[in-house]
């Protein structure tokens, strides 16, 4: 089961979409960690990734390998969930 | 006020030998303090009698200052002492500075220019401290919890990103200057007139002078020369720049000439300056060719080296790696020419300016990008002057050893000397505007010339650094591991710098003015952080300190780096050390060391093309090393301890220090510390070019 990060700031326009999208992972049971760039820990964890669109959703396995990343868009859940199971 | 019948003698400051007149202490008191009439004579007085009791007949002048300074720190006037104190040194100090080399700038040779240098920088930098920053400021420099730079050039801007556009058209015409030259009608004369205005500026400015895009601003003045001629010319450029260390205190100008393959986009459509300062009809664009022309001689004369086949110091080549660069017809040609000279002589910076980003760069690292409004200068590139007014650095070990493990600790100190770094800022520029109010009659006359109808230091434009010793350190203090050793010591190190850059973001909008984040070289910041921090946090920073504690040798890893002494192949370094690189908006470097090697050319280039392409790194440089015979004047790779050519033991080693070339022998202890246990990556090339020939 692979784990989403999603990034994000307070006011980007299709930021909202994607910390709803974050909501409707965690129902279905998905690990979700949510990085605001505007905090110190989002920013640097949001430099680590190379994100330079927001917002950025980013899956990976449980050792840290990316295995899907949609950066300045806000992909399906659809496509999320097949990455998350997957991994 | 009565007379006195002491029958003693003063030797004063202007060189004469006065009667003891008591009445001129207590008028100095009156006419330098805030204290009242009474006290000074009361205080005058005592003085007085003081030295009558010692039965002296000759005193000198600063004697009897400090003999009422004691007075008045007798009687608690504190801050009248402040403003009754003298600045100078004393005599041993003079005697060995004299006597002895310079080691706190490996770019000052020692001599009377030097000596002068360092004499006049000590009695400002204690005026600095005492006069332009309060005492908690000042406070935290001498500590060693804060970092002000430069503060022997306490009266002047940092450093600056300059365009030859400027002499092109207004000529060279200074303030206060015995001749005044229109603008220059051969490229000799530009070239002499660019010299000139670089001294000018180099005694305005504490640090580096950088000039933009000079191989496409020098095109219009090399059309119709010979590619003999042309490499004549760039010859003279570099000489006239690598030998001026006849200039302010013996000192080489520290200067950077920016360099580009393509013409940069924000100047294709602008119209070129030529001969005469007139407009030549025709757009930079459409001077691409003699601006690569030029840009090739560049490089073949580093190549060649010096007379004794030695790299230039200075001027050193920043060349702008971007997009454009790789549309360029020749681009790869002229990578590998740039990258022969990067594995012979180690000349070359290579900037990368990915995406749409534009960028000048300057000093050590230090580099602008455009913004909207210098899009807009670009195209009348005479108005692109830019410059940082201070650069103070924070001690991020000597936090870890305080905060005790303690996040909210760690992140707490972090923003107070940041805040605190702010308001040296303030403080120097609150001393600068006053210096600049004074217009063209005043010290900072070249400053404030309005050839173009604006000040030639755009002041609103200024920036204000803030930089870094040690993060690699304090997060091993921290967390107990290096960088290099965790992904998440590494991320710990990254939630620093956000945090850094997330201040500089606030405070600049608090404030009003840019503050930026920088990787500060730390020549000699890294040794003295270290070696204070062994006086007041011993034993903690005994486990932290890099370099050998036993000979003194010590020091922090430079800025965000990894540590220097860790074995890793080249492209993992350049590529962790990189991801802090976007979060350091003023610039930031990687350095591959070299060693004796000899790389291809080919392998260089490869690596700079993979920096640029899969890494988020904003400048790399090579550095190879150098023994220099003073005996034979050859050259040989390594650092020896005799010539390999005549044996001779008179050799000296060449590297590079932080951002520059110099000669090993200059470097201060903790500088020499991290040469000894750099990890030299020749083995890694060796490598790749057996596999490339299997």
């Amino acid at each position: 089961m692979g784990i989403v990060k999603i990034f994000y700031k307070d006011d980007c326009p299709m930021c909202p979409v994607a910390k709803k999208l974050g909501r409707h992972l965690e129902a279905e049971n998905v690990g979700v960690q949510h990085y605001n760039v505007e905090t110190a820990e989002g920013l640097a964890e949001a430099t680590f990734y190379r994100v330079m669109a927001l917002p950025t959703v980013v899956v990976e396995d449980e050792d840290e390998n990316g295995i899907g990343e949609w950066r300045g868009s806000v992909p399906k859940i659809e496509e999320v969930l097949s990455a998350v199971r997957n991994a | 006020m009565e007379t006195t019948d002491l029958n003693l003698f003063v030797r004063t400051s202007e060189e004469t030998i006065s009667d003891w007149d008591r009445s001129k202490i207590a008028d100095a008191l009156i006419r330098e303090t805030l204290i009242d009439r009474d006290t000074a004579d009361q205080i005058s007085l005592e003085a007085e009698q003081m030295i009558r009791k010692s039965g002296v007949k000759v005193v000198t002048a600063p004697l009897v200052r400090e003999l009422v300074n004691a007075k008045l720190i007798e009687k608690g006037l504190e801050s009248t002492r402040k403003m009754h104190t003298r600045l100078g040194m004393p005599v041993y100090d003079v005697d060995s500075l004299i006597l002895h080399p310079n080691k706190e700038n490996a770019n000052v040779p020692h001599g009377p220019e030097a000596t002068n240098l360092t004499l006049a920088e000590r009695i400002k930098k204690e005026y600095a401290l005492l006069c332009v920053f309060s005492q908690d400021v000042a406070d935290a420099h001498m500590n060693g919890d804060i970092h002000l730079h430069d503060l022997g050039f306490i009266d002047r801007p940092y450093c600056s990103g300059q365009s030859l556009e400027y002499i092109k058209k207004f000529g060279l015409d200074l303030p206060h200057s015995l001749s005044m030259a229109k603008p220059a009608k051969h490229p000799e004369v530009l070239l002499a007139h660019l010299i000139k205005f670089a001294a000018a500026l180099q005694s305005n400015f504490a640090g580096a002078i950088g000039w933009d895009a000079i191989n496409i601003f020098f095109a219009p003045y090399i059309e119709g020369m010979s590619d003999d001629e042309v490499k004549q010319f760039a010859q003279m450029l570099i000489f006239e720049f690598s030998q001026q260390a006849v200039a302010r205190g013996g000192q080489a100008i520290f200067s950077d000439i920016n360099v580009y393959w393509e013409v940069p986009k924000h100047f294709e459509k602008v119209p070129a300056i030529g001969p005469g300062g007139q407009f030549t009809g025709k757009t930079y664009g459409e001077y691409e060719k003699e601006g690569q022309r030029f840009a090739w001689k560049l490089f073949e004369v580093y190549k060649e080296g010096d007379g004794a086949g030695r790299p230039f110091f200075f001027p050193k080549p920043i060349v702008h790696i971007t997009e454009k660069f790789f549309k360029t017809q020749g681009h790869m040609d002229f990578l590998y020419h740039i990258s022969d000279v990067a594995a012979d002589k180690g000349n070359t910076y290579y900037v990368f300016d990915r995406g749409e980003t534009a960028k000048i760069s300057e000093c050590c690292r230090l580099s602008f990008k455009l913004e909207e409004s210098d899009l807009r200068d670009a195209l009348e590139p005479w108005r692109m002057r830019y410059c940082a007014l201070q650069n103070v650095s924070l001690n991020l070990p000597r936090m870890a050893y305080m905060a005790k493990k303690d996040d909210t600790k760690l992140f707490n100190l972090i923003t107070e000397r940041f805040v605190l770094a702010t308001k040296a800022h303030k403080e120097k520029r609150a001393f600068l505007e006053k210096l600049l109010a004074h217009g063209e009659d005043g010290p900072l006359a070249l400053l404030t010339m309005k050839r173009d109808g604006m000040p030639y230091l755009r002041f609103d434009r200024a920036s204000h650094l803030i930089g870094m010793v040690g993060l690699n350190e304090m997060v091993q203090v921290h967390t107990g591991e290096e960088m290099h050793e965790s992904k998440k010591a590494l991320k710990f190190g990254l939630k620093v710098m956000a945090h850094m850059k997330l201040l500089s973001d606030k405070m600049r909008r608090q404030e009003g003015f840019r503050i930026v984040l920088e990787q500060t070289p730390a020549e000699s910041t890294s040794y003295r952080f270290a070696r204070l921090d062994m006086r007041y946090f011993s034993p903690a920073s005994g486990r932290a300190v890099k370099g050998d504690i036993a000979s003194g040798e010590i020091y922090y890893t430079n800025s965000t780096h990894l540590n220097v002494k860790y074995p890793m192949n080249p492209i993992e370094r350049v590529t962790s050390e990189g991801i802090f690189h976007p979060l350091i908006e003023a610039g930031s470097i990687s350095h591959v060391w070299l060693g004796e090697s000899q790389p291809y050319k080919e392998a260089l280039a490869d690596f700079v093309i993979k920096t640029f392409r899969n890494t988020t790194s904003d400048q790399i440089a090579f550095s190879p090393e150098f023994t220099t015979c003073n005996t034979c004047h050859r050259t040989g790779r390594g650092l020896l301890d005799t010539c390999s050519y005549c044996g001779s033991p008179d050799v000296d080693g060449i590297t590079r220090i932080t951002g520059y070339f110099t000669k090993v022998s200059s470097w201060n202890k903790g500088k020499r510390g991290e040469l000894n246990d750099r990890h030299r990556v020749g083995e890694y090339f060796a490598e790749q070019k057996k596999a490339a020939n299997e």
